[in-house]
């Protein structure tokens, strides 16, 4: 495997439901046994209710484009990838994540359409670590 | 009606560092606070050595110890840019409770020789994000790099959900350019002081350098250098100096997230809320503002808060600009210094809000280098919000003339 330059997470003990699912290509997300909700980024409360009865499932690994930019500047590993484009997605299931958009166009934001269907994928860190990225649904 | 709150306390004063903008030698951020609260003292005549509450973001502490004084109330709140609003906040508060006498709220960032003195001098800052934090694992991997790359999300979403485009927001550019160009310590005054300097048009913001889609170079701040100081006292105190009070009226602050991966709604931001209670503490309204001074890192966050504040409906902030009324001869003058966009942005510039809505209630907006009427407006009223972080936190405080 090349040597992956960019940031890479590390997991811990409140996470590590999630990254052991997506090591597996499975996007794991927490939700709140009391009140139903799905939360973003994974906590030990939950920020709708304030319950501490959380659990992990596996979500449909699809959600829609909320907003996005083009990334014409960056540093460390990114800085080879430039233009790039970040994007926030509005999970099916409910809060949102960050990501890199895959399979668009950077030179064409005018092409990239808000609230367009995403899929989840996951590219390979380290041996332990898949990084969760977004790529345009097209089916 | 206005609450208990309303007028028990005053900024007596507002100065700033014996240079800012682009320094002909580095200046460390201790030395810009200094010479910034050495000439608040000169400038209203209190001594250093009264000062009993001191608030900066992050280094408060630090700030009394190198002053020699040992202050009862010390407050070192740093949420970025609107961190200066809160702390004024937060003064009143302690000046109302008869906690302290004299507040001092000070800035000090070298945001642009920093970057010539591979970081010395520039300390004391917020710490990078803990490995096992949400924004060290969900965010920080996917190459985001500062304030720009953050912001241009929300201009997206606003031109998609109000259809609003980046030329509008470009109006806002161009009018603030337009109070700096009567603002000799603006860094973008004019051509002869700076050769990015002078008039720019919609144009000229379209085109300049694209830095993160849909924002160009033109829609986003300076980086500078500044020093920055105000003296907050109670009313007794107020009335006995040769300075001229400028009254708080009413204060508020709110947050809406600390990452922009847990912003709700890309077009708003809790300046609604802080403005509200700021609003209600005063007894008055937005209808009540006759000049407003806006944290503007970017043409977007102008846009957007002058809509939370309520001074424009929702999707048309930018039209205070694009129809004249924020620009010089306008019906509400909106950042008459220039704004962080063509004045100076040290990185957090809510101490720059202050200073200038100090200087235009006190009639002392000139600054006395001119001579003519300039920026000077004959506005009684300003309201001033901070926002930080990733349109994260806000600020807002209400100013009435004495």
């Amino acid at each position: 495997m090349a040597e992956y330059t960019k940031p890479i997470p590390e997991p811990d003990p409140v996470t590590q439901p999630f990254w052991d699912g997506a090591k597996v290509g499975k996007l794991m997300l927490p939700r709140c046994t009391d009140c139903n909700r799905v939360h973003w980024y994974p906590r030990v409360i939950c920020p709708h209710c304030h319950s501490m009865n959380i659990e992990w499932f596996q979500a449909s690994g699809e959600g829609r484009i909320h907003t996005f930019a083009v990334q014409q500047r960056a540093f460390g590993g990114w800085k080879d990838e430039t233009p790039f484009v970040t994007a926030y997605i509005d999970l099916n299931e409910g809060d949102r994540m960050a990501t890199v958009l895959r399979g668009v166009d950077p030179e064409k934001p005018e092409a990239i359409e808000i609230g367009a269907k995403v899929r989840v994928e996951f590219e390979p860190a380290t041996d332990d670590v898949r990084i969760p990225f977004w790529r345009l649904d097209n089916s | 009606m206005p609450s208990d709150l309303y007028k028990a306390a005053a900024i007596v004063g507002a100065a700033e560092s014996d240079e800012i903008g682009y320094m002909s030698e580095p200046k460390s951020n201790m030395r810009l606070h200094i010479e910034a609260i050495h000439n608040v003292s000169e400038q209203t005549g209190i001594p250093i050595s009264q000062i009993d509450g001191v608030f900066a973001p992050g280094v408060a502490s630090q700030i009394a110890e190198y002053l020699g004084i040992h202050p009862k109330y010390i407050d070192t709140t740093s949420v970025g840019g609107c961190s200066f609003e809160m702390h004024l906040h937060h003064a009143l508060a302690a000046i109302h409770a008869g906690i302290i006498d004299v507040a001092l709220v000070s800035h000090g960032q070298m945001g642009w020789s920093v970057r010539h003195t591979g970081g010395r001098g520039g300390g004391g800052g917020r710490p990078a994000a803990d490995p096992w934090s949400g924004e060290a694992q969900f965010y920080n991997p996917y190459g985001f790099s500062g304030a720009p790359s953050n912001y241009s999300h929300a201009m997206n979403r606003h031109n998609y959900r109000y259809g609003t485009t980046p030329e509008d927001f470009a109006h806002i550019a161009v009018g603030t350019r337009e109070w700096a160009m009567l603002n000799p310590r603006a860094v973008m005054y004019s051509a002869e002081t700076n050769p990015a300097g002078g008039p720019i048009t919609v144009e000229d913001v379209a085109n300049s350098r694209l830095i993160s889609w849909p924002l160009t170079l033109l829609h986003v701040c300076l980086v500078t250098d500044y020093g920055g100081a105000i003296l907050i006292t109670n009313p007794d105190i107020a009335r006995s100096l040769p300075t001229k009070p400028v009254w708080i009226a009413g204060a508020g602050e709110s947050q809406g997230h600390s990452n922009m991966l847990e912003m709700e709604d890309f077009t708003a931001t809790s300046a609604a809320a802080s403005a509200a209670t700021a609003y209600k503490m005063a007894g008055m309204g937005s209808d009540d503002m006759e000049m407003a001074m806006i944290y503007d890192s970017f043409t977007v966050t102008a846009g957007i808060t002058a809509e939370m504040l309520g001074l424009a409906p929702r999707g048309e902030g930018h039209l205070l600009w694009k129809d004249g009324h924020a620009n010089p001869g306008g019906r509400l003058p909106i950042n008459t210094n220039g704004g962080g966009l063509s004045f100076n942005h040290s990185g957090m510039y809510g101490m720059q809000l202050l200073v200038e809505a100090y200087r235009q209630l006190s009639g002392t907006a000139e600054d006395g280098i001119h001579g003519d009427p300039g920026k000077q407006t004959n506005a009684q009223s300003c309201i001033v919000n901070g926002t930080g972080g990733s349109l994260s936190v806000t600020g807002t405080v209400v100013l009435i003339a004495d």
